[in-house]
């Protein structure tokens, strides 16, 4: 028999007292972005901080109470741990820090820092203004991060959604958690839109489109000309081969329906 | 003293035609009569100065100018036929590091003083190379095959160019020209190719010119001479002339290139010894 070794990049969550402060940054992060806790795996890194066991035991009711599972406890030896407590974790290698999301300030996220903010610079302000410091401390590489953010092209901003009124490049990425993103203009082979809400392409839909990403079932993905590399709502995703051949370069429109992804022409 | 344009020739994939392009162009705006200087960006893998026969007078290069170890004027190769052709070379011994972003931007503002045009041919990837050539242009000129990679590419590029220039920063758009590259009327026909329509609707750019697959681009690199002074009344040559006749501002329809026999042609085909 033989096992497959996988690596994954956890967040690891360094609780600070007092508690219910820590906690309250958490919420804060999860009002922000519903999904970013969502399986994800978490590592709960207690080390230095002698804190007793049954206090520790409170805390883990928290976070569960939050939809946060722990998958492993850092810090504590195994044998002070009580049954139904995550198990004791140690050693791993730090990778880089995760990214909090940018709060509902509205804007396209540019995350490449080198990048230029031609977009609104309002979400990179208040991304710094408001991510709690060492609260949260959140380490690992997030799986948005490797995707290079390029600065929005002049986006406009109106209330909770975007409008892109130039063609997304390839290499670039629209990351919009708050609401709808819509794009004057085709979206580029290898370019990506992320909405939290809907996504309208009045041009050809030839990247990745990942519409209602912080769990919005209701979202749906419009294009003038469909030849996506992929299609996701809500986390249901299809690649182009699993596609409709009927609707290729047609107008259309998909939306999530009983845990399926549904694909209409547009006529 | 004039101030020149600075055009970047760029692509992001390699073996598209970028330093070709850029020789043709450079010497057809010089034949027009402008001051001209072409530079090689390729740090490392320079080639310009053979494709455009002077890799036999290079003393100085762009890296000794850029780190103040010789003046421009010293740096400077002037071309063989045209007299107000010049090139500035890339260093085949160092690697992109060794530029600065500094030391490009005087380059850059000082040849802006001596020239019409300043040509710079852009090494491929998204590097430091290519974005530092790309970084002071005025007008971009986007080198495309007709095929998928490629033009995924260029879009990339593209996207560079409206986000790392100075102009970008500034809050500007840098104009863009799509040249079409190597394209084969044969496989044009056949429909083995994307056509020049679909490259165009992708890159949403506008085209400059659609240049020909031919032999005679390749015999002239390997004279050394720009195709637009070796052989004028090749398709290519004729392609980039029109190129350059458009981006000096003339409105005049692209000829997509297509295969043309006359009838004499027609007569004999397959008969020739």
């Amino acid at each position: 028999m033989k096992f497959k070794g996988k690596s994954f990049i956890a967040i690891v969550l360094s609780p600070e007292p007092p508690f219910t402060d820590w906690l309250q940054e958490i919420d804060r992060i999860i009002v922000r972005s519903p999904g970013f806790f969502i399986d994800r795996p978490i590592i709960l890194d207690v080390r230095g901080s002698k804190i007793p066991i049954d206090e520790l035991e409170q805390l883990l009711e928290e976070l569960g109470s939050r939809s946060i599972r722990v998958m492993g406890i850092d810090g504590v030896a195994g044998t002070r741990l009580k049954p139904g407590m995550p198990p004791s974790f140690s050693g791993g290698r730090l990778a880089s820090d995760i990214d909090v999301p940018t709060p509902a300030a509205g804007g396209a996220a540019e995350d490449d820092a080198d990048e230029p903010a031609a977009g609104p610079t309002a979400a990179k302000a208040d991304k710094s203004a408001e991510t709690p410091k060492p609260a949260a401390k959140s380490k690992g590489k997030a799986a948005r991060a490797t995707a290079e953010t390029v600065a929005a092209p002049a986006s406009v901003v109106s209330g909770s959604s975007i409008v892109i009124t130039e063609p997304v490049r390839s290499g670039q990425s629209i990351l919009h958690p708050e609401g709808d993103v819509t794009v004057i203009g085709s979206v580029s082979s290898g370019a990506e839109i992320i909405a939290g809400g809907s996504i309208h392409v009045y041009g050809a839909l030839r990247g990745r489109a990942l519409a209602g990403v912080s769990g919005k079932d209701c979202a749906r993905i419009f294009c003038s000309k469909l030849d996506a590399e992929l299609v996701s709502i809500n986390g249901l995703y299809k690649v182009a081969d699993d596609f409709d051949g009927a609707l290729r370069n047609a107008p259309a429109q998909i939306r999530f329906e009983d845990e399926t992804l549904v694909f209409e022409g547009l006529n | 003293m004039s101030n020149a344009t600075v055009v970047v020739v760029t692509s992001g994939k390699g073996g598209v035609g970028k330093t070709t392009t850029t020789a043709a162009i450079a010497s057809a705006l010089a034949k027009e009569g402008y001051q001209v200087c072409a530079i090689d960006f390729d740090v490392g893998l320079r080639n310009l100065d053979l494709i455009m026969g002077a890799e036999r007078r290079v003393v100085f290069d762009l890296v000794n100018v850029v780190r103040g170890e010789a003046s421009i004027k010293q740096a400077l190769v002037r071309d063989k036929k045209l007299n107000n052709l010049y090139l500035l070379p890339a260093s085949q011994t160092r690697d992109k590091d060794a530029l600065t972003e500094e030391g490009v931007a005087s380059v850059i503002s000082e040849l802006r003083m001596y020239f019409d045009w300043v040509i710079c041919d852009s090494p491929a990837g998204i590097e430091r190379g290519a974005t530092l050539a790309m970084r002071h242009a005025d007008e971009a000129i986007i080198v495309s095959n007709p095929e998928v990679s490629s033009v995924r590419d260029c879009d990339r590029i593209i996207g560079l160019l409206d986000a790392k220039t100075k102009i970008a920063e500034d809050g500007g758009r840098m104009p863009k020209h799509l040249m079409i590259t190597r394209y084969d009327t044969e496989r044009a026909k056949t429909g083995d190719m994307l056509a020049t329509d679909d490259v165009v609707d992708i890159l949403s750019v506008p085209l400059i010119g659609v240049v020909p697959e031919s032999k005679d681009v390749l015999k002239a690199s390997n004279v050394g001479l720009p195709i637009t002074l070796s052989d004028e009344n090749s398709p290519a040559a004729k392609a980039y002339t029109e190129a350059v006749r458009r981006l000096l501002g003339e409105n005049i329809p692209v000829t997509i290139p297509e295969e043309k026999r006359s009838l004499l042609g027609k007569f004999f085909k397959g008969r020739a010894a």
